[in-house]
């Protein structure tokens, strides 16, 4: 046991020093390469520094590596908490059509002016911030709680998976309606957004995205027992005393406001969310929640600070969309999981 | 003069019968919509006395699962009560009724990556705070309950790589060390092999003869069950329930009632179920002991009953002869004998034959 936990602070301790390490590459690496001993004077304002050097680290890099931190913590513990809930391997807020709501969400709020006559949010004005991060919760949370209230009775992971599919497309259709009927300018303001990208948050909006994250996963931080029964499913949780729905409300309001805040500001990001608890279990051996939401939450930092890495493509003046680089190592992953999981070993198997 | 109030004896036993868990006029089933009820049984009494083993007994889609899981609280019930300790099981909460009942479903859990200790350790949930913090006492418990289902040396293999049958002891475990008044557990043989069956049978038998444990099981394991119940719910396809000792129940013949199916009988001398074919016609059968026993079998597989009376019997006539190798099967044909070396030539030759006579 004390052996056990000796080797799990370990691999805490490697993966804080992973985050660091990309951390670090992310700020120096980019169109222009600047080295990391300059960093560190543009970080502490120290003099002798190139004004340019200066202005990309503070007001483009760090921005924007911090919210490849935030939405890769947000994302990857919405996707484990989903994956317990439904106790399916490929639940995530993106391929159950969570993502899709929030979509749904910001898209009323920035589109929606036009056909309801101005009743709306007024757009993605700095004011309307917090409005956005609420328009997609909210649109996240309908959809997971009516795949909540359907899926409750079904049984086969692929029937979720269906409906998770359907919810997407549905959602996607009134989105298009939107489109349809909207000005061109806002249009593009919503085209733009959904291709995702971590570069596009301000300081001003970071504002509103960090405490919202931080009070999200702040809840989680009382579930790990609840999540812990709910991998025997419904029935033992509440055999053990548990409140099954009070449970059930709570990772919902957690995990749709997480998918909810990250989709608002970056666009709907796919893969990070499934593949990150896969990876968490595999690395701690573990099914215990005790141990998987702060391995998932630092395991999705590297990964999402990792990709927007690649989507720099360093010394390249192209910027590649998060969700292009996080789709292309995602899905593979993913087809990984589903073979596997044909082989005949269960769910939650490492 | 009522006696009973006299002998102290008469007394503990009077106390000992006061149920532990009882229902009045229990009606169970299922709610579909707002209206509309699929009522599976009506008008149930039962009793569950504190240091019983009773096994819930019943054709398939009777509606074992609906009883138990109403009578654990995680179905509502339709009309009527389930008392618990006198008590109304609605008035209890879901934590006070972890703590008088555990269970152990059907359905095999689809969890990996734990050790067999963290998932028995689930059954300290209603006793642990928001943050499941373990006390030594509870760890304590943890490893009692692992040692009365004999894994004692399992606290750190890994749940899926378990067998079946070591699987189902892990969740009984589990529902152990949470020190329940009364395990309800739902076919808990139905995914094992015959050795497991017959494993967890034991298991359940021992916890409540050694232990003191009051145990509630559905099974489809009729003969197991026979031999280690206290007493049967015997369930029908109606949805009525008769309580008794097995062998009562067979004695009167509501066993075999309840169980009645095309072909298939109850052979009371034996106790067990037994098909019974178009019958393919009589045999003498001439030879005893073991060999007899066994032929007798393999008859019965091809449709051919046994006539025990010689005098009386027409049909075809067997001999069992020893041989030097084992044994030598005599068939008496019209027109001579015929020799088969094994039971597997036999009974080819017998299909044949019946086949040709129809």
């Amino acid at each position: 046991m004390i052996k056990q936990k000796t080797k799990n602070s370990g691999i805490f301790l490697i993966l804080v020093g992973l985050l660091l390490l990309v951390v670090a590459l992310n700020l120096s690496l980019g169109s222009v390469r600047i080295p990391l001993s300059e960093i560190f004077k543009a970080l502490t304002g120290q003099p002798g520094i190139k004004d340019s050097w200066v202005y990309i680290v503070n007001n483009y890099r760090l921005p924007k590596i911090i919210t490849a931190i935030l939405a890769g913590m947000a994302l990857s513990a919405a996707g484990l908490q989903m994956q317990t809930i439904f106790r399916n391997p490929l639940a995530d807020p993106y391929i159950l059509g969570i993502n899709s709501g929030a979509s749904l969400g910001v898209a009323i709020a920035v589109m929606g002016s036009s056909l309801a006559g101005g009743l709306f949010i007024p757009s993605l004005s700095i004011g309307g911030d917090l409005g956005l991060v609420g328009a997609a919760s909210l649109g996240a949370g309908a959809v997971m709680g009516l795949i909540l209230l359907v899926g409750r009775r079904v049984q086969n992971p692929t029937t979720l998976l269906i409906l998770g599919l359907m919810f997407g497309l549905a959602t996607g259709a009134l989105v298009s309606l939107l489109i349809y009927f909207s000005e061109p300018e806002k249009v593009k303001a919503y085209s733009i957004w959904s291709y995702g990208a971590f570069n596009g948050v301000t300081w001003q909006q970071l504002k509103v995205l960090l405490p919202v994250v931080l009070f999200a996963l702040g809840l989680l931080a009382f579930l790990p027992k609840g999540l812990n029964a709910l991998l025997l499913g419904e029935d033992y949780a509440k055999t053990m005393g548990l409140n099954v729905s009070r449970l059930r409300f709570l990772i919902l309001v957690s995990s749709s406001v997480l998918s909810g805040a990250v989709t608002a500001f970056c666009g709907p990001i796919g893969f990070i969310g499934v593949a990150v608890p896969h990876i968490a279990r595999n690395v701690f051996k573990t099914s215990n929640h005790k141990l998987l939401i702060p391995a998932v939450i630092l395991i999705g930092a590297i990964v999402a600070v990792s990709a927007d890495l690649v989507a720099q493509m360093p010394g390249n003046q192209f910027v590649l969309p998060i969700n292009v680089v996080t789709s292309l190592f995602g899905a593979p992953f993913v087809l990984w999981i589903v073979l596997k999981r044909n082989r005949g070993s269960t769910s939650f198997n490492v | 003069m009522d006696r009973s109030e006299t002998q102290p004896g008469v007394d503990i036993v009077q106390r000992m019968k006061t149920p532990l868990l009882s229902t009045q006029d229990l009606k169970i089933g299922y709610t579909n919509g707002k209206s509309s009820h699929k009522v599976v049984a009506s008008g149930l009494n039962l009793q569950l006395i504190e240091g019983e083993f009773v096994c819930l007994v019943g054709p398939n889609g009777a509606g074992k699962s609906t009883l138990l899981r109403t009578l654990t609280g995680l179905l509502p019930a339709l009309e009527g009560d389930v008392l618990l300790d006198g008590k109304k099981l609605e008035q209890y909460t879901r934590k006070e009724l972890a703590n008088e009942i555990s269970v152990v479903l059907t359905s095999p859990i689809e969890v990996g990556a734990m050790t067999v200790t963290e998932l028995v350790a689930m059954g300290r949930f209603p006793f642990t705070g928001l943050f499941d913090r373990m006390s030594a006492k509870d760890w304590e418990i943890v490893h009692q309950s692992l040692e009365l289902v004999g894994l004692k040396d399992f606290e750190k293999r890994m749940i899926h790589k378990l067998s079946d049958g070591e699987r189902q002891k892990v969740m009984i475990a589990r529902a152990l060390a949470q020190e329940p008044r009364i395990l309800v557990l739902d076919e808990p043989t139905a995914y094992l092999d015959l050795p497991g069956r017959v494993s967890i049978m034991n298991l359940m038998h021992e916890l409540v003869v050694m232990h003191g444990k009051t145990v509630l099981t559905s099974t489809h394991d009729l003969d197991l069950a026979m031999r280690s119940a206290d007493r049967f719910w015997l369930m029908s396809q109606q949805g009525e329930i008769l309580q008794g000792a097995p062998e009562d129940l067979v004695l009167s013949g509501d066993f075999q009632r309840i169980f009645a199916r095309d072909r298939i009988s109850f052979d009371l001398m034996n106790g067990h179920f037994s098909v019974t074919g178009n019958s393919a016609g009589e045999v003498c059968l001439n030879g005893g002991g073991e060999v007899r026993v066994w032929t007798e079998r393999a008859l019965q597989r091809v449709g051919y009953s046994v006539n025990e009376d010689r005098d009386t019997c027409t049909g075809l006539r067997i001999d069992i002869a020893p041989d030097q190798s084992g044994y030598l099967w005599v068939l008496e044909e019209e027109g001579g004998t015929r020799q088969f070396g094994d039971l597997e030539s036999l009974v080819k030759h017998l299909r044949a034959l019946s086949f040709r006579e129809n």
